[in-house]
């Protein structure tokens, strides 16, 4: 077996992905306690670290919630031993409030909080800039400026974190996290670590009843204010020059190369900071005194430019710091953005240096692509079952609250069962306020993950309270938007250990709901397993559907590995009369329409053996194409 | 100093994370400064995928609009989309396979090819699918089909790059038959790209 790219000895040259140069640091560092709920873009991070877990003698864990995750971590790093929570910049939401009280209690060894922030919500529902966090709870952020300095700052991090005694907060961006670079290796992974902690009572400090919370805030802000004095994470270029730019993280990348073309390299003076909360004041009033212009470059908010602008307040000096008045606030930083702003603040020309040839512009316009269903999803043909039994029910108006997952993707024609989608677990809870409000049947959709994360405590108020809410997991029994990480209902752990399987069926039966377990792909009996539980919602008992089938993606993985042959569907061109209906109802991928032709065809390459499409033509003219293996119905159902 | 980008497109699925991670590797083992910027998650389920590609030293991830000097398109479509992104001049080499989104109406493949052809840049249009199949037995390395093409095409990219580079970098991805059946796929996709390239 090859090694692990991520255990290679001190010295080697490897392409680390910004997530795997974050867990070699971190491992370096001399972590041995790691947690994450995945979630794009930090996703990678604990899950390079859950494969190496068993070989570097360290644990690792998918939590089932960013909340839980940090308690765990945080829980580790009270006793002494080095640890790690890594989550997307929202999942800082949902662990806010013990952020916010073990920056109170500290820690008794290097604690530190990946928040892997996401500009230009790539793959998420906002942008928000957690480097507010850190204004917010008092707490140090580190911000890297590439994948490489994330692997070196890491290190530091947990230096600062292990001095300082309180949790540090590292903020990367999706361009960190998810850029490659070759990294060369500086230290070797020590062979000893403590693992084994030691919980020392202090009620003054592990109890945050009010009168030891007030002592703690002023212990707190002695720290805050020790840490403003910190010199390390900044460096000056060319110091004294009369224009100086100010950039935190990656931005300084961006603004390295514009001053390299536009041959200002050596008349300004350039300031990176890799600390920029709370924003270091020694080294910056340095600048302060001798500089006349300052342009602040810092992705999203102005967290750095703020504090500089009080600095400016406080110190009485006179200079001009310019920031959002001239850099993009909203949207990830692009080389365009960040030479424009440089052009204008140093004066010269903004016309750009890079020229590309014209748009391509044909009739028709070139389609957009948006993410969709994978060709053969589950989730699809539970969509569609669905609503054939909404329709065959007679309810009418139906609101269906949706949630995070690859299922939001149902938002999209033809199904329209996701009509909102605000934060994990969001749809169970929404739909009880609305369903006290409205008089719609309302119909909550949710993942099994997120019906872990965030689910239950909104089920539970749904049965509590009274509302009418019909409860619909889809279960595909793995996590599958970040990449299939393994959740309760798995039976597995991050470390490859059987564990104690928690079907979604016996939480919701345990809370009250009558539950019906359906079988997306056996469309037909789908169909009435639904209209059952429909009947039952309108007569106003409280019922859950748990639709479950594996993710399409792993199946055809494991048909692969197996070398198991799965149907493969095509279309019987003298039976087909181009109704349409197949791609119509399923807005299947590999069901594709040529230009100018009448009748849809089967991307042979894309078909995922499925059916639903053969299920729905009322011709009976999509039929197998090929001889599948006897056994090929256990890949989609058996994990 | 090399300062050399290149953009990756397709669609989500096509393997354009190992296509660029192979670029990277290979950069890596040629001693050279770089960054491979992908986008994961959502976007990755059949949706427009683009990965940034910037050999130079200390480079920012975000390629700038008219900033490649090569494009590597999987799919059609994908290409016209990101066109612009192509400095004047510049290569492109593109999968020749349409792979529409769902209910959608779009321009065919030769109007598409004409119009991008009419742009004066130096493009090649190569059936990847095609010689990943009749090689390795199915289109799924159409990918490393495509990057052999490319560096036969373009003699910037094959000194940048190397062959041999990339020949190392694929056995950080492959092993045992897959290895040597890409291995293959890279060197025959190259010969045919040499010759293109005349």
């Amino acid at each position: 077996m090859r090694e692990h790219p991520l255990l290679r000895p001190r010295g080697s040259r490897v392409l680390l992905l910004g997530n795997e140069a974050i867990a070699r640091g971190a491992l370096e560092a001399g972590i041995c306690f790691a947690t994450a709920y995945p979630g794009t873009p930090s996703t990678e991070i604990v899950e390079v670290l859950s494969e190496v877990a068993k070989e570097c003698g360290i644990y690792v864990e998918w939590s089932v919630n960013e909340k839980v995750a940090f308690e765990a971590a945080y829980g580790a790093a009270i006793a002494g031993v080095r640890s790690l929570t890594a989550m997307k910049h929202v999942g800082l939401n949902v662990a806010a409030d013990i952020l916010m009280s073990s920056a109170y209690a500290g820690v008794e060894e290097g604690f530190v909080v990946v928040t892997a922030d996401d500009p230009s919500a790539h793959s998420s529902q906002n942008e928000q800039d957690n480097r507010w966090y850190g204004l917010l709870a008092h707490l140090p952020v580190i911000e890297p400026s590439s994948a490489r300095e994330a692997y070196k700052l890491v290190k530091e991090a947990f230096k600062l974190s292990s001095e300082y005694k309180v949790p540090v907060i590292f903020r990367s961006t999706t361009r960190i996290s998810h850029t490659r670079m070759p990294i060369e290796l500086e230290e070797d992974i020590p062979a000893t670590k403590k693992c084994r902690g030691e919980f020392t009572k202090s009620y003054e400090r592990w109890v945050l009843v009010p009168a030891h919370a007030r002592r703690r805030k002023l212990e707190l802000m002695k720290t805050w204010s020790a840490l403003r004095g910190e010199e390390r994470f900044v460096t000056i270029f060319n110091p004294g020059r009369e224009k100086a730019i100010v950039a935190a993280g990656l931005a300084y990348t961006y603004v390295k190369e514009s001053l390299e073309i536009l041959g200002l390299s050596d008349k300004v003076t350039l300031v990176k900071v890799n600390m920029p909360v709370p924003l270091p004041s020694k080294p910056l009033i340095g600048v302060l005194e001798r500089a006349k212009e300052i342009l602040v470059v810092e992705e999203l908010d102005p967290v750095m430019e703020l504090q500089l602008k009080d600095l400016v307040v406080t110190g009485g000096f006179s200079v001009n710091v310019i920031g959002k008045d001239l850099v993009p606030g909203n949207y990830e930083l692009t080389p365009e953005a960040v030479y424009r702003a440089i052009a204008k603040f140093t004066g010269a020309s903004d016309k750009l240096p890079w020229e590309g040839i014209d748009p391509v512009k044909t009739e028709p316009p070139i389609p957009p692509r948006p993410p969709v269903l994978c060709a053969g999803c589950p989730h699809r043909s539970t969509y569609y079952a669905l609503k054939v039994a909404v329709n065959k029910t007679g309810l009418r108006n139906v609101v269906y609250t949706g949630d995070i997952g690859c299922y939001t993707l149902g938002y999209q024609k033809p199904f329209e069962t996701q009509m909102t989608c605000f934060e994990m677990g969001g749809s169970i809870g929404v739909a009880h306020g609305l369903a006290k409000v409205i008089d719609n049947p309302v119909i909550a959709v949710i993942g099994d993950s997120t019906f872990y994360h965030a689910g239950i405590p909104p089920a539970l108020n749904v049965i509590y309270n009274k509302s009418h809410v019909l409860v619909l997991v889809l279960d595909n029994i793995t996590t599958a938007m970040t990449g299939h990480q393994p959740h309760p209902g798995t039976g597995v752990t991050a470390m490859s250990e059987p564990t104690t399987r928690i079907m979604p069926e016996s939480v919701l039966s345990s809370l009250g709901f009558k539950v019906y377990t359906i079988n997306p792909l056996d469309v037909k009996k789908a169909i009435e397993e639904f209209t059952r539980a429909l009947e039952d919602f309108k007569r106003g008992e409280k019922v859950a559907v748990v639709s479950r089938m594996r993710c399409a993606l792993e199946v055809l993985r494991d048909a692969r590995r197996r070398r198991v042959v799965l149907p493969v569907y095509t279309i019987v061109d003298e039976k087909c009369t181009g109704c349409m209906a197949c791609v119509k109802l399923t807005a299947c991928p590999a069901l594709i329409v040529e230009p100018g032709s009448k009748k849809p065809r089967i991307e042979s390459v894309l078909c995922a053996g499925c059916g639903l499409c053969a299920a729905i033509c009322p011709y009976g003219a999509i039929v197998t194409a090929n001889k599948p293996s006897e056994n090929w119905v256990e890949v989609w159902s058996k994990l | 100093m090399i300062n050399y980008d290149i953009l990756v497109t397709g669609v989500g699925g096509q393997g354009l994370l190992t296509l660029g991670s192979i670029i990277g590797v290979a950069c890596s083992i040629r001693g050279l400064d770089a960054a491979v910027a992908e986008v994961h998650g959502m976007s990755q389920r059949g949706g427009s995928v683009v990965v940034y590609i910037r050999i130079r030293s200390e480079p920012g991830p975000v390629m700038p609009v008219g900033g490649a000097d090569h494009m590597l398109a999987l799919e059609l479509l994908e290409a016209a989309r990101y066109m612009h992104y192509v400095k004047r001049g510049g290569h492109i080499t593109i999968n020749d396979f349409t792979w529409p989104p769902p209910l959608a109406t779009y321009p065919s493949r030769e109007k598409l090819i004409s119009e991008m052809r009419a742009k004066g840049v130096k493009l090649s249009v190569v059936n990847a699918n095609d010689l990943s199949t009749k090689i390795t037995g199915s289109p799924i390395s159409a990918n490393i089909a495509l990057l052999g093409y490319a560096l036969g095409v373009d003699k910037s990219l094959r000194d940048i790059l190397t062959l041999e580079a990339v020949e190392v970098a694929l056995e950080e991805h492959f092993s045992g038959r897959a290895l040597e059946l890409n291995k293959n796929l890279l060197r025959v996709a190259f010969e045919e790209g040499l010759k293109l390239g005349e």
